[in-house]
């Protein structure tokens, strides 16, 4: 069997290329060493086994930590916990296209194309080392939109209010978002921020620059969701006034421009273009009410 | 709410507002106009009488016409291109990566407003009298059909219309469906779905209305366009000289209006 090409695998009858064991996956991985470096491409080769994911490329690529060209390199870095695509911190670029690596499978990525497997770092987040990014901003953004509900305090609030099927059923897929980021990286409104520290700066002078740099920027898809889902909670809708405020902030609601990439990349599926709709009628109703109401 | 420095810009501050405010100038007026405009232009599908007809009524307006328009047309448009090109500039377009539909629209949305910009203000220095310093200004309400006609009659400035009015088209009507998210008129898939419907629909009529009006100001008879015109502008003067002396007369050469239009001179 080659050893030099992926499709080696020979055309079946079928006249589709199917790789089989003995072949050889050719992966390009986008490196870079450090924040704020050079990137660099580097070539890796992988015996192919049937089943493989994107994650079980890399554990191949780490664990022999050699180049192609037989080079000994670091290993390649990258960011994975679940492996079943409910925790989201795999994302990366998988040949161009933002998506979860644990369930990027490499029979139907050679399908798309036989050649070679493209692995980039995200492109919207800052770069902490070869596929690992710092996603801090995805957390930022459900701060300034305080995506949870509010319940703590120091006596019992007694049972929450009842909520009907109906309302189950629309809030579930909403709270499936696993903040993997997805939708901000295919989103066109949403550019890179990425704050370097300056020497002298304390750590917590870098993340306080860093948080009002990302204040500054698009609050994105998943927080904007995310907020109608606690909007309409009976007990998160206590502070519905304040998640408003937010969504129509600088950087707020408004930054859509209705590419809608942020649905179609969405790894869960959930309708987030209904929820911008829906956010933006609710900010509609808002604006005139405080037009009115001051 | 916001914890930033008061030295932020008066367009960071009043983001929402503006954008708000963008949106919807780019339904009224500036939609609204084109809409107008696109379709008066259409009646010189009836003849050269007809679109006359509507060109002197909007001119009916006298003075009031100019700051009508800078203030329902050019500075609202105006407005919604330098708040465009703000957005257009903070975007940052990918359809090579994620050619979707959705995306396609974005950037084509982008792409007609910058088009559809340039070409207004190149058909503005063209036709409208603000172009006359400029070696434009070439329509004549006075004559409407067979001035437009004749400006319009090289082929290069006709195809040049066509891209303009359908870059116009394409942004208002996409536009349109983009407005009805962004104030929530259409939330749920199926709504959005038949919104879609209307923007086509509204996309589609706009844009044969608007090539509709191309094709009849070239297909037009100069000559006998202006023969039209130079009777209707004859018999209006008449009917101001004898509207000052007495109502009689006047009401007996108003009967006799409509078969003057009726009756275009034939070759």
């Amino acid at each position: 069997m080659s050893r030099s090409h992926a499709s080696a695998g020979t055309s079946g009858a079928d006249g589709h290329a199917s790789p089989t064991a003995g072949t050889t996956v050719h992966v390009r991985v986008l490196r870079q060493d450090a924040p704020a470096q050079e990137s660099y491409w580097e070539r890796h080769d992988v015996p192919y086994e049937p089943n493989m994911n994107v994650i079980s490329v890399l554990q191949r690529i780490a664990a022999a930590a050699r180049a192609k060209d037989g080079r000994r390199v670091a290993p390649v870095a990258w960011d994975c916990n679940c492996l079943e695509e409910v925790c989201g911190s795999c994302t990366m670029l998988v040949n161009g296209r933002t998506r979860m690596a644990c369930t990027a499978l490499v029979d139907k990525l050679l399908e798309e194309n036989p050649e070679e497997i493209e692995l980039k770092p995200m492109s919207k987040f800052p770069v902490v080392r070869d596929l690992v990014v710092d996603r801090g901003r995805v957390f930022r953004a459900l701060e300034r939109v305080q995506a949870w509900v509010p319940v703590d305090g120091s006596y019992d609030h007694g049972p929450g209010p009842r909520i009907s099927p109906e309302q189950q059923e629309d809030a579930y897929p909403l709270s499936t978002c696993m903040s993997c980021g997805c939708c901000l990286e295919a989103c066109p409104q949403f550019t890179k921020i990425e704050v370097h520290q300056r020497s002298g700066e304390s750590v917590e002078q870098l993340a306080q620059r860093r948080d009002e740099a990302y204040d500054d920027g698009f609050v994105g898809a998943h927080a904007i969701s995310q907020a109608v889902l606690f909007n309409n909670h009976p007990t998160g809708k206590m502070i519905a006034d304040e998640r408003m405020t937010a969504l129509t902030a600088p950087g707020g609601i408004q930054m859509c421009g209705n590419a809608q990439n942020c649905v179609a990349v969405c790894p869960k599926q959930i309708p987030l273009t209904r929820s911008i709709a829906r956010a933006g009628r609710a900010a509609t109703v808002w604006a005139i009410k405080k037009l009115f109401d001051r | 709410m916001s914890q930033h420095e008061p030295s932020r810009s008066f367009f960071y501050r009043n983001q929402f507002l503006i954008y708000r405010l963008f949106s919807l100038s780019g339904l009224i007026p500036v939609g609204a106009f084109l809409v107008v405009h696109l379709l008066t232009n259409a009646s010189v599908l009836g003849g050269a009488g007809a679109f006359q007809s509507r060109v002197d009524m909007i001119h009916s307006l006298g003075p009031l016409l100019v700051p009508i328009e800078w203030a329902f047309i050019f500075l609202p448009m105006l407005f919604h291109a330098t708040v465009g090109f703000v957005i257009i500039a903070g975007g940052l377009p990918n359809v090579g990566s994620y050619p979707y539909v959705g995306n396609i629209r974005y950037t084509l949305q982008r792409a007609t407003g910058m088009i559809a910009f340039v070409f207004i203000i190149w058909h503005i220095m063209h036709l409208h009298w603000l172009g006359t310093p400029f070696g434009g200004g070439k329509f004549d309400p006075h004559h409407a059909t067979s001035s437009a006609a004749t400006a319009l009659q090289p082929l290069g400035i006709s195809l040049l219309y066509a891209i303009g009015v359908l870059s116009a088209v394409f942004h208002f009507a996409n536009g349109l469906w983009t407005l009805g998210i962004t104030w929530g008129l259409w939330t749920s898939p199926a709504a959005m779905r038949r919104a879609s419907y209307l923007s086509i629909g509204v996309g589609v009529l706009l844009g044969a209305a608007g090539l509709g009006a191309l094709g009849g100001m070239r297909s037009t008879n100069v000559e006998q366009a202006r023969a039209i015109e130079t009777r209707m502008e004859d018999v209006k003067h008449m009917l101001d000289g004898q509207g000052g002396a007495g109502n009689a007369p006047a009401a007996g050469t108003a009967l006799e209006l409509p078969q003057l239009k009726l009756t275009p001179p034939l070759p």
